[in-house]
């Protein structure tokens, strides 16, 4: 992998950054992964020292495709909920429970108790899933791809 | 909207610096010869002077100083020029002036200047350092202060129409060897009945630019008018239902690679360490940048980068600001409004003596408010497009503020000022923010360092938690009045005070003890215009205590407003005429009630009165009835639009608007949780114009925003007994008890 | 590649399929009259059809469109130019200010009387109430589809 870095020394005046000016010109880090044109790196993830593990890869490819789901949901413990409710150790809990969320009554109705199959039904399609949820977006049609955000979910666990 | 070349583009240095266009266009010795490579294209169109070209096809370009971000500005100055001209409206283009010193909002300098030698504090970053000169202030061309119209419109460009048209007339006259007075001008054309010639304006262009301006060429009085006063369809909406207005977002430049950036939380912290491991690996990334005060990643696609950004860890510094929450920032206001007491703070307005006149008054009535932060969520969320290559850097986004992004682009970058060019888009909303200078440096950095051209584009989160907001602030009031219950002393002082310093003063009423003052607590949290700036706050803290008083003293609103401005009959009619038209003093259903509100600004005077419906689970505001006098409405439709627009931005603000801080940073980051009032809230709003004053026009797309946030709570009021405040109204529970 | 129908026309794109319709359409397919407002599908202002349905372009994936007919803001004139019945109004109304959401606000408004030709406030209300106008033009939206469905006239300016 094409990868070049460049440090650059901070300018003392950095502090006057809220005052609307911004006196610090160039890049503190630089990393460039390629040139525009270039052809893409074929997957760089297989090359990175964690990836020997299928299942970290599984969990890593998961955390990349949930970048689409952060836009409604946290995976972190005790996080506001979003649009959509936090969604911290939700495997094998029952639907609509989060204290502080408004679920869409059908959801609290459901009586769907979060296994990773159920989930993976839910994420494929939530309306077909549970008539009346409120949860109009991020559908994932992929399977592979909903396995990963799933793996992810459940990875996130306390410490 | 017409496009610059890209050819004028690189031409930018020879006339940087110009002559300043002060008070009118058109003068002697004008800056006509040094703009020409600017506006005119090569195709044998001829420059007229600084606001007009008259193509050889006789279409006529109106060149417009101001931008355009849906107040209408392009088209009804286009529409005040081409009336002064007598041009053919539908041959009429529109091109915005290129941001050029020589184009620069004079008159908005002016007008502030003009009472107190104020700036606007929006121009503020734009002048260097604390002292500022008139030099330095005449050359930004801001579009805000709800002035195009009344600033450039009134003083500037129909003066340039009619001196071209003039222009026009001499050309002909000496052509055809005839009296100028006797040719007659109509729909592009020259006419000279006698001997039966005429011709278009594009045949005369030429000759035309070889006359010599004149120097104060007169103007039509009001009853000539044939397109101003007119509601004239605006000439941006077609590609506005099309799909083919270019706003910044849509600039599509060659080579270009797209930019998702993530700011610090806690606004003025930095960025320390980025883990970008997984991002780097993420398809369609090219670079991740630690930018010091932002990261960034840059890709070919914008959903690629930002997707790859989301993963993106970062440690950042510690900030001032970076342990305060909501609570303790209103705690701060209190403490420091406290300190105060009686004679601290910044006397803004002092008549009488208000402190001795509520020492002896036989009743007092005090009553505190307080507004949060607010957000502008313009629709069109913060981006900018950049190239900086060979010591050149060319800016594309919609900027409120052209001349200050050259400026401190140029300042960011290291490099002349000259050497920063920049083409204003559409903008997708401004409302204030758009003035602000952050993103377009961004953008010239991010572009510097990646060494080919980049759009950037801010999340909608980003946007949300890195604006420029409202104050939040505190204001405390006492009223003293006499033995017959007289309104005789104001005591009034608040927190922060940005622009314009009329807001706060009231002195449209008449009060005889006046003491209005303001202490300034700072914060971390920047702050910027916000439409109507202070106004937004200060309307509704007056007329929600306005409203207070006539309660305590058993007084109907709209009569203790009537007595308060009994020696000012122009206000007086636009009160009046409201209270007409909402049948004020009718009953209402159970659980219904009225609010009034009046509120000059922006040299226009604005009256609301709002109902509501009680009854129901939240309130519902189901009625605004607004009175406004603008002076004279340019475009009557335009104006009402505007007023329209204001009404539902505050009314939005009061209903919903907060934007809180924990732990330093922005809690609230789409419209998820920073709401919107969306269609099935929408009141039936009927809006009449009167024209007061034809010399001397007001604003409009700011003044009808302030009167609505105390038109509602003032009716909430009226239908609950409760009074409101603090906002927003979402705060309260109307059903149960006060949260 | 991925095999798209976009107003009338088979389009080809090189995207990932989790890739938004929005970001396909505007920098894949050069089409910016869609816009991003929020991605999370809270604005509607990147309203598109999808098989004449309106859809949040930002929250859907462009693999949910295969197969199907994709329609923008700029497929909705007839061939010959003549914009569509609603973008009429629109100009009539002067409802646009900004313009900034009024792609989407015309996508919901056409299908809305696609499937509804003479609807009622209360069915305008739930049609148009996802789609935000900051400049707060929803009195002229609402007139101008009353127009477009000949229900009333909007009102006209009195000075």
């Amino acid at each position: 992998m094409l990868k070049f870095i460049r440090m650059v020394a901070l300018p003392s005046l950095f502090v006057l950054a809220a005052c609307g000016t911004d006196p610090a010109p160039g890049p503190v880090e630089q990393i460039i992964v390629r040139e525009p044109g270039a052809a893409p790196v074929e997957t760089a993830v297989a090359s990175a020292p964690t990836d020997s593990n299928p299942a970290s890869s599984l969990v890593a490819e998961g955390k990349a495709a949930f970048a689409n789901c952060s836009a409604c949901h946290s995976l972190e413990q005790d996080a506001p909920h979003g649009a959509g409710p936090n969604l911290f150790g939700i495997i094998d809990k029952a639907a609509g429970e989060a204290s502080g969320f408004a679920y869409s009554d059908a959801l609290k109705a459901s009586g769907v108790i979060w296994a990773e199959a159920e989930l993976d039904s839910f994420i494929a399609d939530p309306a077909a899933k549970i008539p009346g949820t409120t949860m109009v977006a991020g559908a994932i049609a992929e399977p592979a791809k909903r396995q990963a955000v799933i793996a992810y979910i459940a990875s996130v666990t306390a410490n | 909207m017409g496009k610059w070349s890209r050819r004028a583009f690189i031409g930018a240095g020879v006339v940087a610096g110009g002559a300043l266009v002060v008070g009118v266009a058109v003068r002697p010795g004008n800056p006509t010869e040094k703009l020409k490579p600017f506006v005119a294209n090569g195709d044998g169109e001829q420059l007229i002077n600084s606001w007009v070209k008259i193509a050889p096809d006789n279409v006529v370009t109106a060149i417009v100083p101001h931008a355009e971000m849906g107040q209408g500005a392009h088209s009804v100055l286009a529409q005040m020029l081409a009336d002064e001209l007598d041009a053919d409206w539908d041959k009429v283009e529109i091109l915005e002036a290129p941001g050029l010193p020589s184009y620069a909002g004079a008159d908005m300098v002016r007008e502030f200047l003009a009472p107190t030698l104020e700036v606007p504090k929006i121009l503020e970053p734009t002048a260097q350092g604390g002292f500022l000169t008139l030099a330095d202030m005449i050359s930004i061309g801001v579009t805000g202060g709800s002035f195009s119209i009344r600033g450039a419109g009134q003083r500037s460009i129909r003066t340039a129409g009619a001196a071209a048209r003039q222009m026009l007339i001499a050309a002909a006259a000496e052509k055809w060897d005839v009296p100028a007075e006797e040719i007659t001008t109509e729909n592009s054309m020259l006419s000279h009945k006698t001997s039966g010639q005429s011709a278009t304006y594009g045949e005369f262009a030429a000759a035309a630019a070889e006359q010599s301006l004149p120097a104060k060429p007169p103007r039509k009085a009001v009853g000539d008018f044939k397109l101003m006063g007119k509601p004239i369809p605006r000439k941006d909406i077609p590609a506005k239902v099309d799909g083919t207005a270019s706003f910044g977002i849509d600039v599509e430049i060659e080579g270009m690679k797209y930019a998702a950036v993530k700011a610090p939380p806690v606004v003025g912290a930095s960025v320390e360490q980025i883990n970008a491991e997984t991002a780097q690996s993420m398809p369609g990334v090219l670079q991740i940048l630690n930018m010091g005060n932002f990261v960034a990643v840059i890709a070919d696609g914008y959903w690629q980068a930002q997707q790859a950004l989301n993963t993106v860890e970062a440690t950042y510094s510690e900030a001032e600001g970076g342990d305060i929450d909501h609570d303790a920032i209103f705690a701060r206001y209190a403490a420091a409004l406290d300190d105060a007491g009686k004679d601290g703070g910044d006397i803004e307005t002092e008549t009488g003596d208000a402190v001795n006149a509520i020492a002896e008054a036989a009743q007092i009535i005090k009553a505190e408010y307080k507004v949060p932060f607010l957000a502008h969520a313009t629709m069109e969320p913060m981006n900018c497009t950049a190239r900086v290559m060979d010591g050149q850097c060319d800016l594309w986004l919609g900027s409120q503020n052209p001349l200050g992004v050259r400026r401190e682009v140029a300042e960011a970058l290291g490099i002349d000022e000259d050497s920063v060019n920049l083409e204003n888009q559409y903008l997708g909303g401004g409302f204030g923010r758009r003035s602000n200078t952050d993103v377009p440096i961004m953008a010239a950095r991010l572009a510097k360092a990646a060494g080919y051209p980049i759009k950037m584009i801010w999340s909608r989160e980003e946007d949300t938690t890195q604006d420029f907001y409202r104050p939040s602030a505190t204001s405390r009031f006492e009223a003293g009045l006499d033995a017959e219950g007289n309104l005789v002393a104001w005591d009034n002082i608040h927190v922060h005070l940005f622009d314009p310093s009329e807001a706060p003063k009231i002195n449209h009423y008449a009060i005889p003890n006046k003491l209005i003052r303001k202490i300034d607590v700072p914060m971390h949290l920047r702050f910027g215009p916000w439409r109507s700036v202070d106004h937004s706050q200060q309307a509704w803290f007056i007329e929600s205590f306005v409203d207070e008083v006539a309660a305590e003293t058993g007084k109907d609103p709209l009569a203790l407003r009537r007595l308060l401005l009994a020696d000012t009959p122009r206000h007086l009619a636009v009160l009046d005429k409201v209270a007409e038209m909402a049948n004020w003093g009718s009953p209402l259903p159970e659980g219904h009630g009225r609010g009034i509100a009046f509120v000059p600004g922006f040299n226009s005077v604005v009256a609301q009165v709002a109902e509501v419906d009680m009854t129901g689970k939240k309130p519902r505001v189901t009625k605004v009835f607004c009175c406004t006098d603008v002076g004279f409405a340019m475009n009557p439709d335009g104006v009402i639009a505007q007023i329209e627009s204001g009404i539902v931005y505050g009314l939005t603000a009061a209903l919903y608007g907060e934007i809180t801080v924990k732990d330093g940073a922005v809690q609230q980051s789409n419209f998820h949780d920073y709401e919107m009032l969306r269609i099935n809230e929408m009141p039936e709003v009927s809006v009449a114009l009167i024209n007061g004053d034809h010399d001397r026009i007001g604003g409009a797309g700011e003044p009808g925003l302030p009167p609505i946030a105390p038109a509602v709570t003032n009716a909430i009021f009226a239908a609950t007994g409760k009074r409101v405040r603090e906002l927003p109204v979402a705060k309260y529970d109307f059903a149960g008890s006060e949260t | 590649m991925i095999k798209l129908n976009v107003n009338g026309q088979a389009r080809e794109v090189d995207a990932d399929p989790a890739t938004p319709i929005l970001w396909v359409v505007r920098e894949n397919l050069k089409m910016p009259g869609t816009k991003y407002g929020c991605g999370i599908a809270q604005c509607g202002a990147c309203t598109v059809h999808l098989d004449g349905k309106p859809i949040r372009s930002c929250s859907t994936p462009v693999s949910a469109a295969e197969g199907k007919a994709i329609t923008t803001i700029e497929g909705i004139a007839s061939e010959d130019g003549t914009l569509h019945k609603i973008q009429q109004a629109w100009i009539e109304a002067q409802v646009p200010q900004c313009g900034y959401c009024q792609s989407g606000q015309i996508m919901a408004a056409t299908a809305l009387l696609e499937k509804n030709p003479q609807p009622t406030d209360a069915q305008i209300d739930a049609a148009m109430a996802g789609n935000v106008c900051r400049c707060g033009m929803y009195g002229r939206i609402r007139d101008a589809i009353k127009s477009a469905a000949d229900i009333k006239q909007p009102s006209k300016v009195e000075a």
